[in-house]
């Protein structure tokens, strides 16, 4: 187990003992690590920096009430953590609803084949993700960083790049086929 | 149930990574809830994003605020009420039952043209959000869009030069597009429609009927 690796898994373990056991020394552990890293998130979408700061207390507040709910077979902590904070920072700065499945909704088509999904864990899976990330060309790092930071839709993207819209949609579809073949998932 | 036309991977992506607005998001989230292989496809955009954050320059946050957040660790937490579940059986799944309640059918639907009603639900910037449904054979008039257009079909079906669209199926048409889609003769066909400019009508009744409505 490389390093990477080795802190990923770390850090999913933290978030599992403040889920079963209200860890608050676990919980201090993440604040230190993650907190800072919401805020430099929410800075690059144009917060305030007092907001920033607010937001960032917030998600960790949401992490530690929700951290129950956190399951190391289906996320990482890390990105578990990501989607509180966007979904934080949708409701807080966008003041919009974010539309979400809900996976007991007796309307929901279930997955197919659960078990062969369910992993003991995706902490090896961000090593193979942040290499795929490094392995994109310039160009496609450029729109995957935008549409995560730049809270834009793709037209805005594309005129601030001068591209045709066509262009950055193609290039998003081969960094995601680039992440996907390193992830052994064929669509 | 085999779904076969699914959204552009660059819209899911924008759906998780936070940069699509409430209504491409409903749309997308509405065709999630029916499609297990982009569920899938949307876990590994975010654990992208989780990636992406972790390898983000930190910013220290203000002094005190660790402090402050385990002082607050123990508050009250006015608890959200969960969801309802429908009375009965629904087709209309989750985000959409949300903003619809549980029954296409009981939608008050608005007739715009012989065999076509719309219900408008909402407008976020350029986006306009509605239901469409068209009686078994009927056809949306001809249009052009200056924006893009998403539909999900949600009951029924309906066909178009590009193919044949079932319950799940989401059709993105681009602004260059002409299209004539014609409902299954065998039922009502119902749908979700984001449009992010209003249609051009080729029949110049219908659009100024369609203007007048704010479709």
């Amino acid at each position: 187990m490389d390093q990477e690796t080795a802190s990923a898994v770390r850090l999913d373990e933290l978030l599992v003992a403040v889920g079963r056991m209200r860890d608050r020394q676990a919980f201090q552990t993440l604040f230190e690590h993650f907190a800072p890293r919401i805020k430099g998130y929410l800075l690059r979408l144009g917060a305030g920096a007092s907001l920033a700061d607010d937001l960032a207390q917030e998600a960790m507040l949401t992490m530690w009430r929700k951290a129950a709910l956190f399951d190391p077979g289906k996320a990482s902590a890390a990105t578990w953590i990501f989607t509180v904070a966007r979904n934080l920072r949708i409701d807080a700065i966008r003041r919009e609803r974010r539309p979400e499945i809900n996976p007991d909704d007796p309307a929901l088509v279930p997955d197919d084949e659960p078990s062969a999904d369910a992993r003991l864990s995706q902490a090896g899976d961000e090593a193979r993700l942040r290499e795929a990330l490094k392995a994109l060309s310039p160009e496609q790092t450029k729109v995957v960083e935008m549409s995560f930071f730049a809270d834009k839709p793709h037209s805005t993207i594309a005129k601030e790049l001068g591209l045709p819209l066509g262009t950055v949609k193609s290039r998003l579809r081969l960094a995601m086929a680039r992440i996907r073949s390193k992830l052994g998932d064929v669509r | 149930m085999t779904i076969t036309h699914h959204p552009g991977e660059e819209f899911l992506i924008a759906y998780a990574s936070g940069a699509a607005d409430e209504a491409l998001s409903l749309i997308v989230a509405t065709h999630l809830a029916l499609c297990p292989t982009c569920r899938r496809a949307v876990r590994e955009v975010e654990a992208a994003g989780g990636v992406l954050l972790n390898d983000l320059k930190p910013a220290e946050l203000s002094g005190g605020a660790l402090k402050s957040v385990l002082s607050r660790l123990e508050e009250p937490v006015a608890r959200k009420p969960a969801a309802e579940n429908p009375r009965a059986p629904s087709n209309v799944p989750e985000p959409l039952r949300s903003y619809i309640g549980d029954s296409l059918q009981a939608v008050s639907w608005i007739p715009v043209a012989f065999g076509l009603a719309y219900k408008p639900l909402f407008r976020r910037g350029a986006s306009r959000v509605q239901l469409v449904r068209s009686a078994p054979g009927a056809g949306i008039a001809m249009h052009t869009h200056r924006g893009e257009e998403f539909t999900l079909v949600l009951e029924g079906g309906y066909s178009d030069a590009t193919g044949h669209y079932l319950r799940g199926d989401l059709q993105s048409a681009s602004p260059a597009i002409v299209h004539h889609p014609v409902a299954d003769d065998d039922g009502y066909c119902f749908s979700l429609a984001v449009v992010d400019a209003p249609l051009t009508f080729r029949n110049g009744a219908i659009g100024l009927l369609a203007k007048l409505m704010g479709l």
